[in-house]
């Protein structure tokens, strides 16, 4: 295994949407559709923690999305641990750990039975899924939690939850669109604290952010994407230069040719 | 082993939610409860009857049934018949209880050598009319008592009867269909359009589960939780709506096994496609309430639909084709005492090719990023 081997490879993705009529009246704008994603290419190695730095309406989370196959890439392709996502999108999604706010666990059930059902969903073994929730849950203290109703857990341990459940299945890549967006800042360090535990765990992470300091926090190379492209992409030292806020700026006005 | 873990989910989610067995099954007991009492205010009439019997020829055994009628504390008159028609017509209208008629020279049957088959007894009596049908028990218990000397026939006066299974077999398909639809509305909203709404179903569409598994792990456990509901209102129904009409509830033990068969395979049939149906409109909904928005016109349908059949005459076999349609026509013929196997297995059929093709084509939403995660 090389020093520097792809886990996900992305190229020239490319993703247009429609707008509604009501859309369209709300942003007062006449175009039928708006391309979100234009033309996007960027690698992610093995074992490192990699994130796509933007503004709202940068194409983060379309991005995300069409590499853990919820939608479709109008054009280009990806890889993903070695699976394309346009042709072998259920290898993809097993290879894959995806959280996003918008995906929810069912308040109804309990951790332990969530992980259980997510396990099968994903085709892990009865043992090996025993093995995985003992470690798990002890390792991120669920175990105490394990039979009690969803809806009734606090945040910050219905976070932990719902991470220990995207991983149930020992995915080799982590995709987390804003991780820490609409948390408290208890909830947002259990987050973060995850994501630099599965890296000792070896695993390979991919986020979306606005947030700076949480780049500089956890990323070791970073993807700058404005208006659906790559701005710029290196290490946080290549990209940076010392300061990741002032470089942004830079690069935003270089492109978009404005201040903000 | 996917659509296994997804079917024992849903299972899982209805059986562990007492609430949610209790909606279920309460609509059948609370309607079993009101339509009883309601019938019983209705037909409660007194427990003293004061027979008015005419009778045909004579025998000795009219002391016998006298005595007898007068131990269970009621009193019978003997009017000797003149014009049969007239009589039959008062039993009819509930004016005389029963017409008692005996062969000539009855009482000779008790004879050495008589032939059994000279002589006979016939008993003509309204079964929906309290008094003619006891006073027909208690006639036959004591002829039948006497042993195998003669034959009896009877003959129920079968108007209201007719009048009754009539309005069953009109009814009784369009409250079937109303009470699945309900039972698969209560449920399966929920599950589909709620679970889309909360974002569950997003995160069951992250794993490797397919999108078929995914539909199918929805349409079969809450097909079956809804039949249990429909079977609970149906039940509900069957049982008490005989006492709202003032019926017998034997009545409906009228109809062949076969039929039995056939009504359970037609409700069979259409649980699973009204199930599919909502399902496909709550997975084109983004929300509960505008799931439940569409799927109320639906039933609005579903419901003229079931009750213009019931009122249309004669509808051609082209009935067949069209979906849940086609099973309530069957059970009114049916229901009416016909055996209509051809049509009713076509139905099922139909019902079922329906079903898959929504299966298809809510996998097909499953797999559609707009319907999905559309805004």
């Amino acid at each position: 295994m090389s020093e520097f081997e792809e886990i996900v490879r992305a190229e020239g993705l490319k993703k247009t949407f429609t707008l509604s009529r009501k859309q369209q009246k709300i942003e007062k704008t006449g175009e039928k559709s708006r391309i979100a994603v234009n033309g996007l290419s960027f690698s992610a190695y093995r074992g490192e923690i990699y994130g796509l730095l933007g503004p709202n309406g940068a194409g983060k989370t379309t991005t995300l999305r069409m590499l853990s196959t919820l939608i479709r890439p109008d054009a280009g392709d990806a890889t993903v641990n070695g699976f394309s996502v346009v042709k072998q999108p259920e290898k993809v999604r097993d290879s894959i750990g995806f959280m996003t706010s918008e995906l929810k666990l069912e308040g109804f059930f309990t951790p332990d039975y969530l992980f259980d059902f997510f396990g099968a969903m994903h085709g892990v073994g009865k043992e090996a899924l025993a093995q995985r929730k003992r470690e798990l849950f002890s390792r991120f203290g669920i175990d105490r939690f394990a039979q009690v109703q969803v809806k009734d857990l606090s945040t910050g341990m219905l976070q932990k939850v719902s991470l220990v459940i995207s991983i149930v299945h020992d995915p080799a890549v982590v995709i987390f669109d804003e991780p820490t967006n609409g948390l408290d800042v208890l909830t947002a360090k259990v987050v973060t604290d995850f994501l630099l535990e599965l890296k000792e765990m070896g695993k390979s992470i991919l986020l979306s952010t606005h947030i700076f300091s949480l780049v500089e926090k956890l990323c070791d190379r970073v993807g700058i994407i404005i208006d659906g492209k790559m701005a710029r992409e290196g290490t946080l030292a290549e990209v940076a230069n010392g300061d990741l806020e002032k470089s942004f700026f830079e690069i935003y006005h270089e492109i978009k040719g404005e201040f903000v | 082993m996917k659509l296994f873990a997804l079917i024992k989910k849903e299972f899982h989610r209805f059986f562990h939610d007492r609430r949610l067995i209790i909606t279920m099954l309460l609509p059948g007991i609370i309607i079993f409860l009101l339509y009883t009492v309601l019938g019983e205010a209705i037909h409660t009439e007194p427990t003293k009857y004061d027979y008015k019997v005419y009778v045909d020829g004579g025998s000795s055994l009219t002391s016998v049934i006298q005595s007898a009628v007068e131990k269970s504390g009621n009193t019978v008159e003997w009017i000797p018949l003149e014009d049969m028609e007239a009589a039959r017509k008062e039993v009819e209208e509930g004016e005389a209880t029963a017409i008692l008629s005996f062969t000539e020279d009855f009482d000779r049957f008790g004879e050495n050598g008589a032939d059994p088959a000279d002589f006979a007894v016939s008993i003509v009596y309204d079964p929906m009319d309290e008094a003619g049908s006891g006073f027909y028990s208690l006639s036959l218990a004591v002829l039948q008592n006497v042993g195998m000397k003669f034959s009896v026939h009877s003959e129920p006066l079968a108007s209201e009867e007719s009048i009754g299974r009539e309005v069953m077999q009109q009814i009784l398909p369009f409250i079937i269909v109303c009470f699945v639809f309900s039972a698969c509305m209560s449920v399966t909203l929920e599950s589909v359009a709620g679970e889309k709404e909360r974002g569950t179903l997003a995160t069951i569409l992250v794993t490797s589960a397919k999108r078929s598994h995914i539909a199918l792990g929805k349409v079969v456990p809450l097909a079956c939780i809804s039949m249990l509901g429909a079977l609970s209102s149906f039940l509900g129904v069957v049982l008490s709506m005989p006492k709202l009409m003032g019926l017998s509830v034997g009545m409906l033990g009228g109809y062949s096994f076969g039929a039995y068969v056939l009504i359970f395979l037609l409700i069979l049939s259409f649980v699973p496609l009204i199930v599919s149906l909502i399902s496909t409109i709550s997975t084109a909904s983004r929300s509960v309430k505008e799931a439940s928005a569409y799927t109320s016109v639906l039933m609005i349908f579903v419901m003229i639909f079931s009750l213009v059949a019931a009122f249309v005459p004669a509808i051609g076999d082209w009935v067949v084709a069209i979906p849940i349609l086609n099973a309530v026509v069957s059970m009114q013929g049916l229901l009416a005492g016909a055996l209509p196997v051809w049509q009713s297995l076509v139905s099922v059929g139909a019902n079922l090719v329906y079903t898959a093709g929504l299966v298809f084509l809510m996998t097909r939403m499953l797999s559609s990023e707009k319907v999905m995660f559309g805004k």
